[in-house]
């Protein structure tokens, strides 16, 4: 019956659809649908910037407004990654610019974007709307001068945790007066700002209802631009730091009476410097907080954050350090009842770890937020039994992500794997879609995750497994997997090469200080002329005669359609 | 004891004890010529087969956090080729709490100093000072001696000393020859020795 619709009533029956994968899937039923569907779509979500190219996203969307692209693989976040690798936005601006495509948001992640970039996007889209840039590199603050100078209609400058150089020219003045349609910004991820500038532009833009700033805004400042934006929704905080004498008490007064009238905040963030004595000013907003972020606060802790975080009822999302220590984390479950989720970052990475968490922490939690759904846990170790009891209490787990500091520490009460407790999580969290896994770790733990993760999607391992049967496990068993990535564990050719074609049913496959070899690599690629299987070479290991047998230090192969990339640097191989 | 000693130092020492199979080439402050990895991996390299706990498991040692501590030591003021990879955070947050950790004016790293032949101590607090020389002054103020700095001529004499540390390894190092905030990250006590037994 859908035949005899004209295409404008499929198209606005379409317009419900709107995941990706749901258009995806629209566009598979048959030929007409694919091609209403392909006129009609707005967003498009490309994971890997080299599975496709413009070109080809024009040709089959030329409707599109908004567009995501990640280029780096995940572990580039960790330096693993080196420099110069790959992810270029220019190619995809400099085609999106020639085909008059009417471009209104562009967002990137781990992609390196220069200055050039950011100029011509901002003078080849009149209705250029939104810019969401996440841990990217490349550019300097004249690249951001251009964007607030041409694009008139900006509604979104969002730059987080981002390498930006930054230069002398004050690129926030750069914004015309004209400029009034501004509802987010976030610099948070800067160093400098010029504050006159900041305060004119927050005082002309009414509809502003995110605000980052960043270290360079003091607490006097922020409380004019509160004066200015009581109706902000989204608040991240530069320095909060006044001194103890008396001057300043004016100040915390002011701020006092200004955050009162700030009724609308539900997020706060920032903190990059604080003051434990200035906090008492915040604490009439936190009853209202859905989300929390003191994940940079390094300054807050032991009672101070106690305080805060107990007149939080409302918490949905919570990111801390692990300063707040176990007794801390046993506030939270007692007082976030509604907390979903959960992310406690190391607060000292090198030290020997006297404020930190342990399994006991997350026990806690697990019995006072039952609705949790969403971990990222630094600690200091974990046992089995904690991880089963975490696992009968949180039934609804979505991402799992565990990191034990000391990477291969067994359960220190019974010297054994954590095979079973990670065991216990995916078999009772059955829409697990992302976990992370650490700690001493045998196949077995990828026998369960094989047999019970159905719907994971991506998987961390890092110093983990026993042989070749806990890759196969998993590629075997996980049939929703998309993203795989592995480090250090004894994972070889054997698992890399027995089932071939499932590499095309993933986005990707990072492997590196594995067991696999550079023969291996080169059969893969042989077989699978729809891979890019590529070597990141960084050492000069393999520059003389590299033999089949040697083993590849590093590995990232995705699926693409476009063939090997024409971009990688001579330390990238690219096999075929 | 000894097995957990060679734990602890057999990743930077060529020989290791029969018993361990630590691959002895992981040292994170080599160059590329050892390991492939890029960074310290306390498991394997690309010619070696994997750590085998089940020896120190018997043993009733478990890999402490210590152990794990000297495996990823202090980074930014290094010189090694590469940045740390491990824990796996993004770099942004590292050198947040890195700088935060040191320049906290709040907070305070007291330590103990003895000096040879005097058995009460004292205690210094090396956050309040800015560097070798802000040290150096201060335990000059402390105790009677001249204490020599490093690089000057040794003076084998009983009336000079030089300042030594123990580091989180356990063994005794001169004071002065690594960067102030790498120093901070790893000194446990200070000693003053006579400058003729060094």
């Amino acid at each position: 019956m859908m035949n005899y619709f004209p295409d404008e009533v499929l198209e606005h029956v379409f317009d419900f659809v709107t995941s990706h994968r749901d258009r995806n899937a629209v566009s598979l039923v048959c030929k007409l649908w694919y091609r209403v569907e392909r006129y009609s779509r707005q967003r498009v979500f490309i994971g890997n910037c080299y599975a496709i190219s413009p070109e080809r996203l024009i040709a089959r969307f030329p409707g599109v407004k908004s567009l995501t692209l990640k280029g780096k693989p995940h572990f580039a976040d960790f330096n693993l990654v080196p420099q110069d690798w790959g992810g270029y936005v220019q190619p995809w601006i400099e085609a999106l610019a020639r085909s008059r495509i009417g471009l209104e948001e562009l967002r990137l992640k781990r992609m390196v974007v220069s200055d050039e970039s950011l100029d011509v996007l901002s003078r080849s889209f009149t209705n250029f709307k939104s810019l969401v840039l996440v841990s990217c590199e490349g550019f300097t603050t004249d690249g951001l001068a251009a964007i607030a100078a041409n694009c008139r209609f900006l509604r979104e400058l969002d730059l987080q945790e981002n390498e930006i150089e930054e230069k002398k020219n004050h690129w926030l003045g750069c914004f015309p007066d004209s400029c009034t349609s501004l509802v987010s910004l976030n610099f948070a991820c800067l160093k400098e700002i010029n504050l006159a500038a900041l305060e004119r532009l927050v005082a002309r833009n009414p509809n502003l209802k995110s605000l980052k700033l960043n270290r360079a805004v003091p607490l006097e400042a922020l409380q004019r631009i509160l004066m200015r934006a009581p109706q902000l929704v989204d608040l991240g905080t530069g320095s909060f730091v006044l001194d103890r004498d008396s001057d300043d008490s004016e100040t915390y007064r002011k701020l006092r009476t200004t955050i009162l009238k700030c009724r609308s905040i539900r997020n706060l963030s920032g903190f990059l410097e604080v003051a434990p004595h200035c906090l008492p000013a915040i604490y009439p907003i936190c009853v209202n907080l859905t989300y929390l972020n003191l994940s940079y606060a390094a300054g807050i802790h032991g009672s101070e954050l106690i305080k805060l975080i107990r007149l939080c009822g409302k918490l949905q999302r919570l990111w801390i350090l692990d300063c707040i220590g176990d007794k801390g984390l046993e506030i939270v479950a007692s007082t976030c009842k509604d907390l979903q989720e959960l992310r406690v970052f190391p607060s000292d990475p090198f030290g020997a770890g006297h404020d930190a968490v342990t399994e006991t922490g997350l026990v806690a939690i697990s019995s006072g937020c039952p609705k949790l759904n969403s971990l990222l846990y630094f600690c200091q170790q974990m046992t089995n039994a904690a991880l089963i009891a975490v696992a009968k209490n949180c039934p609804n787990f979505i991402r799992f992500r565990l990191c034990i500091l000391d990477p291969t520490k067994p359960d220190p009460v019974t010297m054994q794997p954590l095979d079973e407790g990670f065991g216990a999580i995916v078999q009772s969290s059955k829409r697990l879609r992302r976990l992370s896994l650490s700690g001493l770790l045998t196949d077995r733990v990828f026998l369960y995750i094989g047999m019970y993760a159905e719907q994971l999607e991506m998987l961390s391992i890092a110093f983990a497994g026993e042989s070749d049967k806990g890759m196969l496990y998993v590629l075997n068993g996980c049939k929703k997997l998309r993203k795989l990535e592995i480090r250090d564990s004894p994972f070889g050719d054997m698992a890399l090469l027995r089932d071939v074609g499932k590499y095309e049913t993933m986005r990707s496959l990072w492997m590196s200080s594995c067991d696999v070899t550079l023969g291996g690599c080169k059969t893969l690629a042989k077989k699978m002329p729809r891979l890019n299987v590529e070597i990141i070479n960084e050492n000069d290991q393999m520059e003389f005669a590299p033999e089949d047998s040697q083993k590849v230090e590093k590995m990232y192969l995705y699926r693409t359609l476009v063939g090997p990339r024409k971009d990688a640097p001579e330390f990238v191989w690219t096999l075929v | 004891m000894l097995l957990l000693g060679t734990l602890l130092m057999g990743i930077t020492s060529e020989q290791h004890s029969s018993a361990s199979s630590i691959d002895s080439s992981c040292n994170p402050s080599a160059a590329a010529g050892t390991s492939s990895s890029s960074f310290c991996a306390p498991i394997q390299s690309n010619n070696s087969t994997r750590f085998d706990l089940s020896t120190d498991l018997r043993l009733g040692l478990s890999i402490s956090s210590s152990y794990y501590n000297d495996l990823f030591p202090t980074p930014t003021t290094t010189t090694r080729e590469q940045p740390l990879s491990w824990p796996p955070i993004r770099s942004i947050l590292r050198s947040a709490h890195l700088d935060k950790a040191l320049d906290q004016k709040q907070a305070f790293l007291f330590i103990k100093i003895y000096m040879e032949g005097i058995p009460i101590g004292r205690k210094l607090n090396l956050f309040a000072q800015d560097g070798y020389d802000s040290l150096m002054t201060t335990i000059a103020h402390m105790f009677p001696t001249t204490i020599l700095c490093p690089g000057a001529d040794r003076v084998h004499s009983d009336k000079y000393h030089v300042l030594t540390y123990e580091d989180k390894e356990g063994d005794w190092m001169m004071v002065g020859d690594v960067p102030w905030e790498m120093f901070l990250n790893n000194v446990k006590r200070l000693k003053i020795t006579r400058a003729d037994r060094c």
